[in-house]
């Protein structure tokens, strides 16, 4: 019995020095909408941050430790990001986050990562409230690099008026949160540049019809039209104005980069201009690397990335976790906060090399000098100026004062 | 003027998207007092079905007469799982749960099956529009007004003429009766499920060319479409398609002449008033309920 109770004492012994000495992997979370409308988002993202993950694995990991993703898709539902969530938290007891594509699934959970203390890189959601949720508590962990509304809907104004000079412009904006909200930061910029919108229309998703909205801008003599929606409506505009014949440059938010943009409108959608962090093209040696590899893991169709900008920052967000827990030498919450706020080596990503990315009080990588503007043709999203494409080789740095320069009149 | 004839064009074309689906609620109320709550799922899976058959290579043509079929089986499986049972025991509600529930798993099976994205579905006419009355109009509008029209006519001719139609309208006027004279009602209750899903996925190949297709496509329409039979009343063949016209041309002049954002509130207000006035809808025939 006493040999027994020996026995037993040793093999427990014995079995917790082999966990210690393994290293158990680092549990990221990763959460996405994998089916439904935003899925191409999500599914580039996740593609992306697989990349990174086992190329991080492969040179040794993260402190001599191993990444492990935990996968879970939300279906771009507010109820399924909180349950996974919770899940993340409870049960698999994730160090970090990465992930979100729709910004109100992201504002629904990243409050449950905010009382656990753990750390949310936001990689695609852009809603502009997403990072400053939480700027009233001592210590906000939601981070993101993405490039977010508020310097979305100026550009977008910047590119159809100064550069391209439309002074009569329509608003075409979806019924949800994000349409709405884009469409208040569009009015804004406008206002900015003494321009009130000749029309500003609503849609609501799975609308099969435009002609009323198209009319109406039409009617009121705009020279364009600025969206803010996703794919499938977006593309029921485009259709809309193929069967009016009556078309405009359409300009408008990201997601006219969508897939399902693209794919569903045709060729009535060439021509849609939108800005990007990351068009797909070989314009460095690292860009390079990223796309060769990424087209050789995932085999898309035609050899397009289904979208990107998605793929390129869910990519980029892993390394920048991974400097932040390197640098903090350790997994705690509070302590990742800290590296990611302060990261002292500079980490070179797909969009653009992250020096300070972060700051105490600033959680957004993305200024408004990263983003270029993108224009559908043939089925894919190209540089839109060809100066643009030139420039591409110089990697734009973060720069807060461009921020400044776009949002003052 | 112009502007005015081009609203009208789009509403009549959205309404008669409208008005071929709710065609198949009309069908079912007819014979068994029951509707395919499911007729907006029915309608993707035709649709979905026949954009696989499309990308396989077979003719759009062609492909029609076998999503029909595929739609005939698929309503008469709904009938015998989902309403017989509830006929059966003379359960008020149980149909409702059942084609609710059926829809619901229709639905997610799609989802497995083609993945939740909109997807394109290729036209069999040109893309670009015509002209006419100094208005555009798309080919595949023209195709899905004529198709719906001829469906209905089709269905129609066939209630009245044949001798299978009448067996129907029998079972509509006194399902007892046209028991006792010989007609095998049961029989005549899941043909006409068969029937509505077949016209619903008539419908859904003839108007996904204009509205994407995917898992999620059926939701809006069918509710929408369900307005439409409210509206023109379930016992009217005819009165589907001016509901359907009428709720279509309210949204396209709302839409621009009030806004946007209010579109869908004239029709439903319409289908408020519809209720209130002329529960039978505006064309249906008041039935006295002898209770």
């Amino acid at each position: 019995m006493l040999f027994r109770f020996k026995l037993l004492a040793l093999t427990g012994a014995v079995a917790f020095c082999a966990g210690a000495f393994a290293a158990d992997p680092i549990k990221i979370g990763v959460d996405g909408p994998f089916t439904g409308g935003s899925s191409s988002m999500g599914v580039s993202m996740r593609d992306g941050v697989r990349l990174a993950t086992e190329e991080i694995n492969k040179s040794g990991g993260v402190l001599g430790r191993q990444i492990q993703l935990v996968e879970r898709d939300d279906e771009a539902k507010n109820e399924r990001g909180v349950q996974i969530a919770q899940e993340f938290i409870n049960k698999e007891k994730v160090v970090a986050v990465v992930g979100y594509i729709n910004t109100g699934v992201a504002l629904a959970s990243q409050r449950f990562f905010q009382e656990a203390k753990i750390p949310v890189l936001n990689n695609v959601a852009t809603g502009s409230i997403i990072t400053h949720q939480f700027d009233k508590e001592p210590e906000n962990y939601v981070f993101r690099n993405a490039a977010h509304d508020s310097i979305q809907a100026p550009m977008i104004v910047e590119e159809a008026v100064t550069r391209r000079g439309f002074k009569k412009v329509a608003i075409l904006a979806d019924s949800t949160n994000y349409g709405q909200l884009g469409r208040e930061d569009l009015e804004k910029a406008l206002k900015a540049k003494g321009i009130t919108p000749v029309a500003v229309e609503k849609f609501n998703i799975k609308d099969v019809d435009m002609t009323a909205q198209l009319l109406k801008a039409k009617e009121a003599g705009a020279e364009a039209v600025l969206t803010y929606g996703i794919g499938p409506e977006l593309a029921q505009i485009a259709n809309g104005m193929t069967k009016l014949g009556w078309k405009v440059p359409m300009v408008g938010s990201w997601t006219l980069s969508m897939a399902n943009f693209i794919d569903n409108a045709g060729p009535g959608g060439d021509g849609a201009r939108m800005p990007q962090t990351f068009i797909q093209e070989p314009t460095t040696p690292k860009r390079k690397a990223f796309i060769a590899s990424y087209l050789g893991s995932f085999k898309p169709k035609n050899n397009r990335i289904d979208s990107p900008v998605s793929a390129a920052q869910g990519y980029d967000s892993i390394y920048l976790l991974a400097a932040a827990i390197k640098q903090a030498n350790s997994t705690e919450g509070p302590k990742i906060l800290a590296a990611l706020e302060d990261l002292k080596t500079p980490v070179e990503g797909v969009v653009t090399t992250y020096t300070k990315p972060f700051a105490k009080g600033d959680h957004d990588a993305i200024t408004a000098n990263i983003p270029v503007f993108g224009e559908v043709k043939g089925g894919r999203v190209n540089y839109a100026n060809a100066d643009d494409m030139k420039k591409a080789a110089t990697v734009q740095l973060k720069n807060n004062a461009a921020n400044d320069a776009l949002l003052k009149p | 003027m112009q502007i005015l004839t081009q609203l009208i064009f789009s509403g009549i074309a959205l309404g008669m998207i409208y008005a071929v689906i709710a065609f198949g609620y009309q069908l079912t109320f007819a014979t068994s007092d029951t509707l395919n709550f499911g007729q907006g799922d029915a309608l993707m899976l035709g649709a979905l079905v026949g954009l696989t058959l499309v990308t396989l290579g077979v003719n759009y043509w062609l492909m029609i007469p076998l999503v029909c079929l595929f739609g005939a089986v698929q309503g008469a499986v709904v009938e015998r799982i989902g309403v017989r049972p509830a006929i059966k025991i003379k359960s008020e509600f149980g149909w409702i749960m059942s084609t609710i529930a059926l829809g619901i798993i229709f639905k997610n099976v799609a989802e497995n099956v083609w993945g939740r994205d909109d997807l394109k579905f290729p036209s069999p006419l040109p893309e670009a529009p015509i002209k006419f009355l100094n208005a555009n109009v798309l080919p595949m509008e023209i195709l899905v007004v004529v198709g719906a029209i001829l469906m209905m006519l089709a269905v129609e001719l066939f209630n009245r003429r044949s001798i299978y139609g009448k067996a129907v309208v029998a079972t509509f006027n006194d399902r007892d009766a046209a028991k006792l004279m010989g007609i095998n009602t049961g029989l005549v209750i899941t043909f006409s499920y068969a029937l509505s899903s077949l016209t619903a996925a008539f419908a859904g190949v003839l108007i996904a060319p204009l509205t994407l297709t995917g898992a999620t496509m059926g939701a809006v329409l069918g509710l929408k479409a369900f307005a439409v039979a409210i509206i023109g009343g379930l016992t009217s063949g005819m009165g589907i398609i001016l509901g359907g016209i009428i709720l279509g041309i309210a949204e396209t002049t709302t839409g621009f002449y009030l806004s946007t954002g209010y579109k869908d509130v004239p029709g439903l207000v319409l289908l408020l008033i519809v209720l209130a006035v002329r529960p039978a809808g505006l064309f249906g025939k008041t039935a006295i309920k002898k209770v």
